[in-house]
């Protein structure tokens, strides 16, 4: 009988205290009448060894107890879904709004400090853990509030019986091309428009007011002109637009100008991230100089510094966010193309 | 314990959790207290734990399917339970719906 009583004490420290000495009584009186039935059974009382061994088939008293408590989440099932689709997009806004911040924290700063950019990777995980964190504290709290007054509580976003089909997000062609397919019409638009941009951009050399406008007069009047870098940063540009006009044309020609295929939305980006590296390598990161350096250099060479300085630290910014976005293409496209893989199984 | 024995013994389970209701709310048309309605189900080969049964009658009890009264049998103090009107009430569309899932898993198996 002793263990008995050790056994329930201890289960009854696990209860709540409104309803422990309730439940303990019934327990005892159940688990009497079966230790009854035991002994009945065998003629004599239980050994301490096989008491032992009854009571621990009953199972350790802390989960004993806790069969008497109502079911308890952090996040219940009704609310999880929607908890799991917030903190993927949580977690994945912060990891590239990190990344940005980080770069241009970096390059902002002292670009051959190679422990600045170790120590953003390793602050990394703190970050999205800190995410992950809020996320589940809000959604704990809602949790709460969900379970304590249901009948406060509306039906959770995403959750709500009054959802409608017409909603639901695009796909496909549809999604790509947004609300829907792309006609003809405007198939041909972008063509004709591509042409139009690519004759303005190979008119430019020329013409440079067609670009700088007015400012075309006040660089030729500076003692600063732009150096050779542009030339071939320029070419690429204007080849860039002849490789997507004449994508376009084959599409237009092939009838499948209603979405882009990943495979060229690829390619293009692709492709795109050609001129802003030509830009990137620019020897001696210089994009400006004197066009008589004998004369202005004692005026005007502190400011032609601090101009290519400006102008390299824009370019760098450019090819990080060229780079991101050209990561992210890839990744969407990978995306996609595993879960088409899995749905064909 | 293998996983096809694990995921055999999950499913086990998930099914039994329902069924238990029902047999439990069966049997205490008449009235037992927690170890003899215990008994009761084993002679009918189903055996259920006492910490799955003890805990699974105060829930329904709670939630207004069972009544349950302190009396003393045996010189002992032991809590009677018995189905409530509302309980009888539920177990009957239960048992309606039980015996409709019988009849289509049956048809399914025989098909």
């Amino acid at each position: 009988m002793d263990l008995l009583d050790r056994y329930l004490e201890a289960v009854k420290k696990h209860l709540p205290w409104q309803r422990q000495d309730d439940i303990i009584a019934e327990l005892k009186a159940n688990l009497e009448a079966q230790l009854e039935d035991k002994e009945i059974e065998q003629g004599r009382p239980l050994t301490a060894t096989e008491m032992e061994a009854w009571l621990k088939e009953l199972g350790a008293p802390m989960m004993v107890a806790a069969r008497y408590q109502p079911q308890r989440y952090l996040i219940g099932p009704a609310i999880f879904p929607m908890y799991w689709y917030v903190l993927k997009i949580a977690m994945f806004w912060a990891f590239v709004i990190y990344a940005i911040v980080s770069s241009v924290k970096i390059f902002a700063g002292d670009f051959s400090n190679g422990s600045a950019a170790l120590g953003a990777v390793l602050q990394t995980p703190g970050v999205l853990l800190t995410t992950a964190a809020w996320v589940t504290g809000i959604f704990a709290l809602v949790e709460f509030g969900v379970s304590r007054s249901p009948s406060k509580c509306g039906p959770f976003a995403g959750a709500a019986s009054d959802w409608s089909v017409g909603t639901l997000p695009l796909v496909g062609a549809d999604l790509r091309a947004g609300k829907k397919p792309r006609s003809f019409a405007q198939a041909v638009a972008e063509v004709v428009f591509g042409f139009l941009l690519l004759i303005w951009l190979l008119l430019f050399p020329k013409n440079p007011w067609l670009l700088l406008g007015p400012g075309a007069l006040y660089l030729r009047a500076s003692p600063y002109h732009l150096a050779a870098v542009w030339v071939p940063f320029y070419w690429c540009v204007v080849a860039l637009n002849v490789f997507q006009l004449a994508w376009q044309c084959v599409n237009l020609m092939r009838g499948r100008w209603q979405g882009r295929q990943p495979a060229q939305s690829l390619a293009i980006k692709t492709v795109g991230l050609i001129p802003i590296f030509v830009l990137f390598q620019a020897p001696g990161h210089i994009y400006a100089s004197l066009t008589n350096p004998a004369v202005d250099e004692a005026l005007h060479g502190a400011h032609l510094a601090a101009i290519n300085h400006g102008i390299y630290r824009g370019v760098l910014f450019g090819c990080v966010i060229v780079g991101l976005q050209w990561l992210w293409e890839i990744g969407r496209i990978s995306l996609n193309s595993y879960r088409k893989r899995v749905a064909a199984r | 314990m293998t996983l096809t024995e694990n995921l055999f013994e999950n499913l086990r389970l998930e099914l039994r959790r329902g069924c238990l209701t029902l047999a439990v709310l069966a049997q205490l048309r008449q009235e037992y207290y927690g170890y003899t309605l215990r008994k009761a189900l084993a002679e009918r080969g189903l055996d259920i734990d006492e910490s799955t049964l003890y805990p699974l009658l105060r829930r329904l009890e709670a939630q207004g399917l069972l009544t349950s009264e302190w009396r003393e049998e045996e010189k002992r103090n032991k809590r009677f339970y018995r189905l409530s009107d509302d309980g009888a009430r539920i177990f009957a569309q239960l048992f309606e719906e039980w015996q409709a899932i019988n009849v289509s898993i049956t048809a399914a198996i025989n098909t």
